[in-house]
């Protein structure tokens, strides 16, 4: 067999592998086009007969998806902002040293890393009813999401910062820069994409943070979107157009930026991660 | 004063200035809640005592009564099978799918990259979506299934207690298989491949080949999937949450989730913490071992 | 002449690890120095001190009579020439050059003057507004030299500039950067684990070992009166022959090399009985016919460049002879051995010293 045809063959072989892999997604966009009818047909069609383009409109004003999804960005904008400024700079540290401190540290920040939100949300929640925090539920979201990702996050750039040669910063120094300085104008430059892509990936997982929000936030003009979708799925609900129409609004964004930042947001991930 | 600002622009107190504030507000609000966790799961919480400090203190009557529950063992039993069975299916099927994307072909990575959609996605919107495809009656997944004669009538999934964990499990094996598959992608391109001409060389047939080259060299890749694994796979909430809710009758509960059930659904802080204690105890050995298999890493 | 750099008594720990002990060592203004020594003899730690990059923990360092041992490297004004050049990959050699002006404060229009005045010098003009990444490993290296010339600093520091180029390519290198030095009346002080390096640039060479300077001189005293067997053994290449002897009445030693007693008549400073080495440099050693020279020995190889002849002698300990041109002796041929007695030099057996 040729080299073309072998890679044809194989690039056949990946596609159908991809096409069943990512069908779940193919079946949430169609399902929300099919009308009440044709969503329960047996056997199923796999394209509507009939796309109902209005329901995405529809579903939007029904559910006031404006306000949720409103609310899903400015708790994912809160904790990248808040993950970023404070990881970054223990992510720099964590890499730039190698003594006993920093493997304390290190072992401390991936102990973190790996406590479950739904474990950790009871003493949370009897915690900033204590304190108050509470009273300000999107902004105890926010706390309680930056403290659960920024060990990941911390992780991830500290492979970039790895990645930056030592002696630039000493260059800098000896050519006459303050630490801080040096930082700002050579360390942080160079390691500005690992960061970027880091905190792409904190925002999607903040954007659909759910237990935290669901636990900490009573008020329904609050609640992000997964809250908002949880509710929306009653035990015996038969709306699945409609569902399905609220989860592609929800998901879109992301899987669009996904997409387009693909090769930075897993080669990022990748060298982080385990390595 | 000016000791104090030349420390922090050229000397340990940057450093120190830039690991402090993050470590403070770790511990603050991880490893208070973490060490109140503990204390709470000791006290007597009611809805009254919510909003005080000082509760009567029970001593180990928490655990007792939580262990007592009819309901205890049979969800650590389904916990330790949704780990087990979502670890393994994630991770055989990302191996798979890693050893094929492995062959290099024009577009490989950026269709392997492609899977990881499933990953990004939250996870109570994979929830809605499985919940949909596994629906008893209309579901897409008991028509393929049909088709395919695997099955002959309906599975009512979410709503028979035989199956109700299992479509928790299917929905996190999907969510998780692509994360398998791109960490061992990046652990396969990295066995060199001279290795394995060496071995050609030597007469090594494939199968020989994927047993003493493959497998030990992927062993901390492998041993840090795992973990991770068993780290993530603890953590699925959403899931729940957007299948089953733990039904029918706890035939779908896990730990992860009873424990926010006991405390938010039944106001039971108190044994809500306990199990939290219990459950958090499990994730720190694990972690260990995850900690252990990045150890080897160099300075790049 | 003044002195510019400064170290006494400086000790530098990491833990229990001892890795400077009690330097003291002075650099005339406008001198070039080189710090050469095997890996981990503490040079580079001793440069990066020098720099501020580490902190000592014992003694002082002045620079142009001012101390500076608790400075953090900006108030320090050293320009310094890394191993792998350090440029800055985000910008271009323009901003790579001026950097230091920029931090400092100069304008913008004077910055460009100086890169353009600098690049004109080392042929660098053309190049500005490449990216490192664009540029050839000679190119780069130029860019890290002139980074450090820009500044007219009061010293300049080089950590093994040369280990990342081509053998032809470094020979040019070594050339240049002696004679920017002499032009711009610089400072320098030069690290490099290559003696050849330190002895062809330096005018002053200091070798270290484990941490501790085990001699420091003009490069030529360093290779004609080596303190001891190290610097004897480190200075000059090949490396100079050492033979076991014990001194034996008459102004006489004997030696052993796997044949039997050899008796040779060589003035030494020894009381008799004493075991001492006898170190001989290849280049001084010349072959004879046998029975002609101070001994016999068989030939075990010989390896020749062409213009040399390297010939290694079957012996214990083996013993290696440089001639120029091409000998035409072959494995197991027996050659007689001659050397003047003025170029043996004399070490005690026990504590490896110059006798």
């Amino acid at each position: 067999m040729s080299e073309t045809n072998r890679n044809r063959l194989l690039l056949a072989v990946a596609l159908l592998l991809a096409a069943i892999y990512l069908f779940p997604l193919y079946w949430m966009y169609i399902t929300a086009l099919k009308t009440g009818s044709e969503m329960f047909r047996t056997p199923p069609s796999f394209w509507p007969d009939d796309p109902q383009w209005s329901i995405f409109p529809f579903v939007f004003q029904l559910k006031g998806m404006g306000l949720f999804l409103w609310n899903s960005t400015v708790i994912a904008s809160g904790s990248v902002a808040l993950i970023a400024v404070l990881g970054t700079g223990a992510a720099y540290v964590l890499a730039r040293y190698r003594n006993v401190w920093v493997d304390v540290g290190l072992f401390l920040v991936l102990m973190l890393q790996v406590l479950p939100a739904s474990l950790m949300i009871t003493p949370i929640f009897v915690l900033f009813t204590l304190t108050g925090i509470l009273d300000y539920p999107r902004m105890a979201v926010i706390l309680a999401i930056a403290a659960k990702s920024m060990p990941f996050f911390i992780v991830l750039v500290r492979a970039t910062f790895m990645s930056v040669p030592m002696e630039l910063e000493e260059a800098a120094l000896v050519d006459g820069n303050s630490r801080v300085g040096a930082f700002w104008s050579i360390v942080l430059p160079l390691a500005r994409n690992g960061i970027l892509v880091a905190a792409i990936l904190i925002f999607m997982q903040a954007f659909g943070e759910f237990v935290y929000s669901k636990s900490l936030i009573q008020e329904i003009e609050l609640q992000p979107s997964s809250v908002g979708l949880n509710a929306f799925m009653g035990p015996n609900t038969n709306e699945w157009n409609r569902i399905m129409a609220f989860a592609s609004i929800y998901v879109t964004p992301i899987l669009a930026t996904f997409v387009l930042l693909q090769r930075r947001i897993v080669s990022g991930l990748t060298s982080g991660a385990l390595k | 004063m000016r000791r104090l600002y030349s420390s922090l622009v050229d000397g340990r107190g940057f450093d120190l200035c830039l690991i402090g504030v993050p470590l403070v507000f770790l511990l603050l609000l991880s490893g208070v809640p973490l060490a109140y966790n503990v204390v709470m799961s000791f006290q007597a919480v009611d809805m009254f005592s919510l909003g005080s400090f000082v509760r009567p203190w029970v001593g180990f009557d928490n655990y007792r009564q939580l262990i007592a529950q009819p309901e205890f063992w049979p969800i650590m039993g389904h916990t330790a099978t949704f780990l087990i069975a979502s670890i393994a299916g994630q991770f055989l099927i990302g191996f798979a799918l890693a050893l094929f994307f492995w062959v290099n072909f024009p577009g490989a990575s950026w269709l392997r990259g492609l899977f990881l959609v499933s990953w990004v996605m939250p996870g109570l919107v994979v929830g809605a979506v499985w919940n949909w495809l596994l629906s008893g009656d209309f579901g897409v997944f008991n028509f393929v299934l049909h088709q395919l004669h695997i099955i002959s009538g309906n599975v009512f999934w979410r709503s028979d207690p035989a199956f109700a964990l299992w479509s928790v499990v299917i929905a996190n094996i999907w969510l998780g298989t692509s994360f398998n598959m791109i960490m061992l992608s990046v652990g396969l391109s990295s066995i060199p491949a001279d290795l394995y001409e060496a071995a050609e060389l030597d007469g090594a047939g494939a199968l020989f080949r994927f047993w003493t080259i493959t497998l030990p060299m992927m062993r901390s890749t492998i041993g840090a999937l795992i973990s991770l694994g068993l780290i993530f796979t603890l953590q699925q909430f959403d899931l729940f949450a957007a299948i089953t809710a733990g039904g029918p009758n706890n035939a779908s509960n896990v730990a992860q989730y009873w424990a926010w059930d006991l405390s938010f659904k039944q106001y039971d802080f108190a044994k809500g913490a306990a199990i939290s204690v219990i459950m958090i105890a499990v994730v720190m050995v694990a972690s260990v071992y995850y900690v252990r298999s990045t150890r080897h890493e160099v300075r790049g | 002449m003044t002195t510019q750099i400064e170290f006494s008594g400086v000790n530098k720990h990491y833990g229990a690890y001892h890795a400077l002990k009690d330097i003291n060592l002075s650099i005339d203004q406008g001198s070039f120095v080189a710090l050469v020594g095997p890996s981990g003899c503490g040079k580079s730690t001793l440069l990066r001190s020098l720099a501020g990059l580490e902190k000592i923990t014992g003694g002082d360092i002045s620079i142009a009579g001012e101390v500076v041992t608790k400075l953090p490297p900006r108030k320090r004004d050293v320009a310094m020439v890394f191993q792998s050049y350090a440029l800055y990959p985000h910008m271009t050699v323009e901003e790579n050059l001026t950097y230091s002006l920029r931090v400092h404060g100069v304008a913008k229009a004077e910055r460009k003057k100086a890169a353009a005045e600098v690049a004109t010098t080392t042929g660098l003009t053309g190049l500005l507004h490449r990216y490192p990444r664009e540029l050839s490993g000679g190119q780069r290296q130029r860019v890290a030299m002139s980074r450090a010339i820009i500044r007219n600093p009061k010293a300049f520091l080089f950590d093994e500039p040369l280990s990342n180029l081509d053998a032809a390519l470094r020979v040019h290198m070594r050339k240049e950067i002696r004679a920017l030095h002499d032009r711009l009346g610089a400072t320098s002080v030069y690290v490099t684990h290559d003696q050849i390096e330190a002895m062809t640039m330096a005018d002053h060479v200091v070798v270290l070992r484990a941490g501790a300077i085990e001699q420091q001189g003009h490069p030529l005293d360093l290779y004609d009166k080596p303190a001891n067997k190290f610097v004897a053994g480190f200075i000059g290449s090949p490396a100079m022959n050492f033979l076991p002897a014990t001194v034996i009445e008459g102004g006489a030693v004997t030696i052993d090399l796997g044949a039997g007693p050899i008796g040779l008549s060589i003035p030494v400073a020894a009381p008799v009985g004493a075991r001492i080495l006898l170190g001989i440099r290849p280049e001084h050693l010349t072959l004879t016919a046998p029975g002609e020279g101070r001994f016999d020995a068989p030939v075990a190889f010989t390896e020749s460049t062409g213009s040399t002849t390297f010939v290694t002698t079957a012996t214990t300990p083996e013993m290696m002879v440089v001639e120029t041109g091409r000998r035409m002796v072959a494995s197991g041929d027996r050659v007689g051995l001659a050397f003047a007695d003025t170029s043996v030099h004399v070490f005690d057996a026990e504590t490896e010293r110059r006798l």
